[in-house]
């Protein structure tokens, strides 16, 4: 029984567009020129209760949107969505109880108080009596590893800290659903993994339903065993991320070390040079030529050391983004 | 889930938001002296103005100094209680959805309207508050009016009455931030027309009257209040009052959820 | 966007040149960005115009009130200045220091301040740009007004208008200096925008917002028309409406209050900059 489903999901918006000049001011005051966009177009996926789901795309793909219909925030112009048994758009009291939403760089903590306040609040919001709350509190503050933070107004807390008590309030009513917006956003590499290892530690304990919107391929890799590709509004991939490679990169990355430099004319033919930098040399070659041209380099070219490997995820990743499209093989 | 519990988790909620927000405010203890002198500047400007129409022994659309005087008491009254309850919340609802915090607010099992509403105590107006009721008694003892109870009781009513009309048009104002960006300057209007609360409403010209009666109820926050507790209100406006408070309060409502269509895009 | 020029500038004859029209050109771009900023919100324009409402309320008043005839002051007399009043209003409004705190708040305010240009002009351009889209509000509730109360038209002689006018923008760079040395002390602390109240109430009360400063005891008139306030308001509306007025102490007032306020506002400018610099922006 899935816990969220999403039937030809779509978002569209209407947006007034301004020539820049005084003439295109008075234009724009007497009469507004107005363009639909589509945020989002026919999605359909299911998730499962526990599953760890990352929506993968490019600033302004639709991810956003989508949460924000899977939250309640925002009204669907087309399609259906339920979440655990609810119409979202309705945000009826017991739906929202079983959901929470983060937001990176987006805050709901009292700024002059230290977060256990705002957490009682949030407790006698959600209904939660104080033994449940603060047993709720301790658990949470040491998965998180949060102390004497708490006692500390959240204005002098580092971003870090106060990602981590953000979540802490998001967490506190053990909704069955996360809702993560680009929860890593501005956070150093430290506080980055420390999240990470939070998100799966809490998805192992608590079997709750996670769903991810990042654009740091490394929360992604590390947590989301199946990954919603979204780009320019529409579903392009409904998989695993190895899937995904295989898809979109039928190739391997070949890394070189020269004995001299070479200009970088010298590699064509070969593959498409990734990059070259002295002496160091990054092809990307098609797999079923890759032994023929690994031996043509060796043979060829003053060859010091050479590695085969998987291109970056995030080289794939982004070089759809650039291209616009998927070229199928 | 029973409408008991239901009624139980909001006012435990109720009492945290006031609680959290008292303990935030103190932080700033400077504030306190701040608004203590802001408060009685306001207070002495106001009765100095008020003054200038009672140079000799005059009267003021048929008002005494002593009975205006009441007219002002509760208008610094209905002051006190906006900055009190109304500036804090209704500013920050403001903020709020210009910042997209109004998100967060939607994904709260509470009542929007209630938690953007009672969200916020500043103790910042109590003094206010406080001065206003002082001056109303002043005033009331002056005229040489003697309350009963009935009068006392209506008076009370009638305040209630013009609280929730406060309310609701600042309510109002706030709420049309979702479609307008900038609105500093919408409380400025409701500030500035409403003080033409502090005189009595018979001061003004026949068309400002009926303005401040109908569209603008400015009269049924401080006159019809005042009337009442001088002993001087019909019933009709007394009901008018009622009726118009009750009205405002379900408009506010119809509003907020308008608005809350506009903002989820329910409709487009 | 500066590049080293390719050659090197000429310099003497041509050197006053550039710097005015460049000048000239910069105040040209802030002006029509800034209008076209105001004129995004053009629903809540009509608000802005409305908010100025007090002096017309007041007028009602004081046409009906006993103590107004006992002064001896007739009713067109009232509405002729407290029309005038209510458009210098409109045109002398400053609102700086909330720019400024919702500047800072949203962390704006450090890629501003690096820019070159001083930013007491930017929200100077900004109230300018407003006024200039409140002129057609300001037209048209000024043609209700006659409407309304036709035997109050009037037309000021062209020397009292132009005098009136002057006044009136005088008076707006006086507030606009006074909240702008507010809006400086927030470089040293985040609530010194509720020190404004400090500000605008003494301006309802002394400015003549509230009742021509004739209608005052002595004591508190000669009290008030040694502040500024007065002439951000009494002044010009008096000009223009063709009330009693002292014009030259008016005027002498005013340049003794821009003498003050302009050296402390550069002074609380630099010193306000430096800490903001020092506390790491």
């Amino acid at each position: 029984m899935p816990i969220v489903s999403a039937r030809g999901l779509s978002r569209s918006f209407r947006v007034s567009e301004k020539d820049p000049g005084l003439a295109g001011t008075l234009r724009h005051f007497l009469k507004r020129k107005v363009r639909t966009v589509e945020a989002v177009r026919d999605l359909d996926f299911t998730i499962e209760p526990g599953e760890m789901v990352g929506f993968l795309g490019p600033n302004g793909a639709g991810k956003t949107t989508t949460l924000k219909m899977l939250s309640g925030l925002l009204h669907p112009s087309g399609g259906r969505v339920e979440v655990a048994g609810h119409s979202p758009a309705r945000r009826e009291a017991e739906f929202l109880r079983r959901i929470t939403l983060v937001m990176g760089q987006k805050q709901q903590l009292i700024w002059d108080l230290p977060p256990l306040d705002s957490l009682r609040v949030n407790a006698a919001v959600y209904g939660l009596d104080d033994r449940e709350a603060a047993r709720r509190i301790s658990e949470l503050a040491e998965m998180l590893e949060l102390g004497e933070e708490l006692h500390r107004p959240v204005r002098k807390l580092s971003l870090g800290q106060r990602m981590k008590a953000e979540l802490m309030a998001a967490l506190l009513h053990r909704p069955e659903v996360l809702f993560l917006d680009e929860p890593t956003l501005g956070l150093d590499v430290n506080a980055q993994a420390a999240m990470r290892r939070f998100l799966a530690d809490y998805n192992r304990r608590h079997g709750a339903t996670v769903l991810l919107t990042s654009h740091y391929m490394a929360d992604i890799t590390a947590l989301c065993p199946r990954v919603l590709l979204i780009h320019a509004g529409s579903l392009f991939h409904d998989g695993s991320l190895e899937q995904l490679t295989q898809r979109l990169a039928p190739r391997r990355e070949v890394r070189l070390e020269l004995a001299d430099t070479l200009p970088a004319s010298a590699f064509s033919g070969y593959g498409e040079l990734e990059s070259c930098s002295g002496r160091d040399v990054r092809l990307l070659v098609d797999r079923d030529r890759l032994t023929t041209v690994v031996g043509r380099l060796l043979a060829d070219l003053p060859v010091l050391d050479l590695e085969v490997r998987d291109p970056p995820v995030e080289d794939i990743i982004g070089r759809l983004f650039r291209q616009g499209s998927i070229e199928q093989p | 889930m029973g409408a008991a519990s239901t009624i139980g988790r909001y006012g435990r909620s109720i009492a945290r938001f006031w609680s959290s927000s008292l303990a935030a405010e103190m932080e700033y203890q400077l504030n306190l002296l701040i608004e203590v002198a802001a408060t009685l500047m306001t207070l002495a400007g106001s009765l100095f103005t008020l003054s200038l129409f009672f140079g000799h022994g005059q009267q003021l659309g048929g008002w005494s100094w002593d009975a205006a005087l009441v007219v002002l008491g509760i208008y610094t009254l209905l002051n006190g209680f906006s900055s009190t309850l109304l500036r804090p919340n209704l500013g920050n609802l403001v903020k709020q959805v210009q910042s997209g915090g109004l998100d967060f607010v939607l994904l709260k099992p509470i009542d929007s309207q209630i938690w953007l509403s009672l969200r916020t105590l500043s103790p910042w107006g109590l003094p206010e508050m406080v001065l206003g009721l002082t001056l109303v008694v002043v005033g009331t003892i002056r005229s040489g009016a003697r309350p009963d109870a009935t009068a006392l009781l209506t008076g009370g009513l009638m305040v209630l009455a013009g609280v929730t009309i406060l309310y609701s048009l600042w309510f109002v104002l706030a709420a049309t931030s979702i479609w307008f960006v900038k609105i500093w300057n919408a409380t400025e209007v409701l500030r500035s027309l409403l003080a033409a609360g502090q005189f009595p409403v018979s001061a003004y010209p026949p068309a400002l009257r009926l303005l401040f009666t109908t569209l603008l109820p400015v009269a049924f926050l401080t006159t019809v209040p005042a009337e009442a507790i001088l002993g001087l209100a019909s019933g009709g406006s007394l009901l008018a009052g009622l009726v118009l408070a009750g009205l405002s309060l379900v408009g506010s409502r119809a509003l907020w959820r308008l608005a809350l269509r506009n903002y989820t895009s329910a409709s487009s | 966007m500066s590049q080293l020029p390719s050659r090197p500038l000429p310099c003497g004859r041509n050197r006053g040149r550039p710097a005015l029209a460049s000048a000239l050109r910069i105040a040209r771009a802030l002006f029509i960005s800034q209008y076209a900023l105001m004129l995004e919100f053009r629903a809540e324009i009509l608000l802005w115009a409305l908010s100025g409402v007090l002096p017309l309320l007041m007028f009602s008043l004081w046409s009906g009130a006993p103590a107004g005839a006992a002064a001896g002051i007739s009713p067109e007399a009232f509405a002729r200045y407290f029309l005038a009043a209510f458009v210098v209003r409109q045109f002398t409004v400053v609102w700086v220091v909330y720019a400024f705190e919702e500047d800072n708040l949203l962390g704006r305010l450090s890629p501003l301040l690096l820019q070159p240009l001083p930013l007491v002009w930017r929200y100077a351009a900004a109230h300018l740009a407003e006024q200039a889209t409140r002129l057609p509000f300001v037209v048209v509730m000024v043609a209700l007004f006659f409407l309304a109360v036709p035997d109050a038209v009037w037309i000021p002689s062209p020397a009292r208008l132009l005098l009136a006018l002057l006044a009136a923008h005088l008076g707006f760079w006086l507030n606009f200096l006074l909240q702008h040395a507010i809006t400086m002390l927030c470089f040293w602390s985040e609530r010194a925008s509720a020190l404004e109240r400090f500000l605008f109430m003494p301006y309802i009360f002394l400015s003549g917002m509230l009742a021509p400063l004739d209608l005052y005891p002595e004591a508190v008139r000669r009290f008030a028309l040694l502040t500024p306030f007065p002439s951000m308001l009494y002044l010009p509306a008096q000009l223009a409406s063709g009330g009693p007025i002292d014009a030259l102490a008016g005027f002498r007032t005013v340049a003794v209050w821009l003498a003050v306020l302009i050296p402390l506002n550069l002074l609380l400018w630099r010193a306000g900059v430096r800490r903001y610099a020092a506390m790491g922006g």
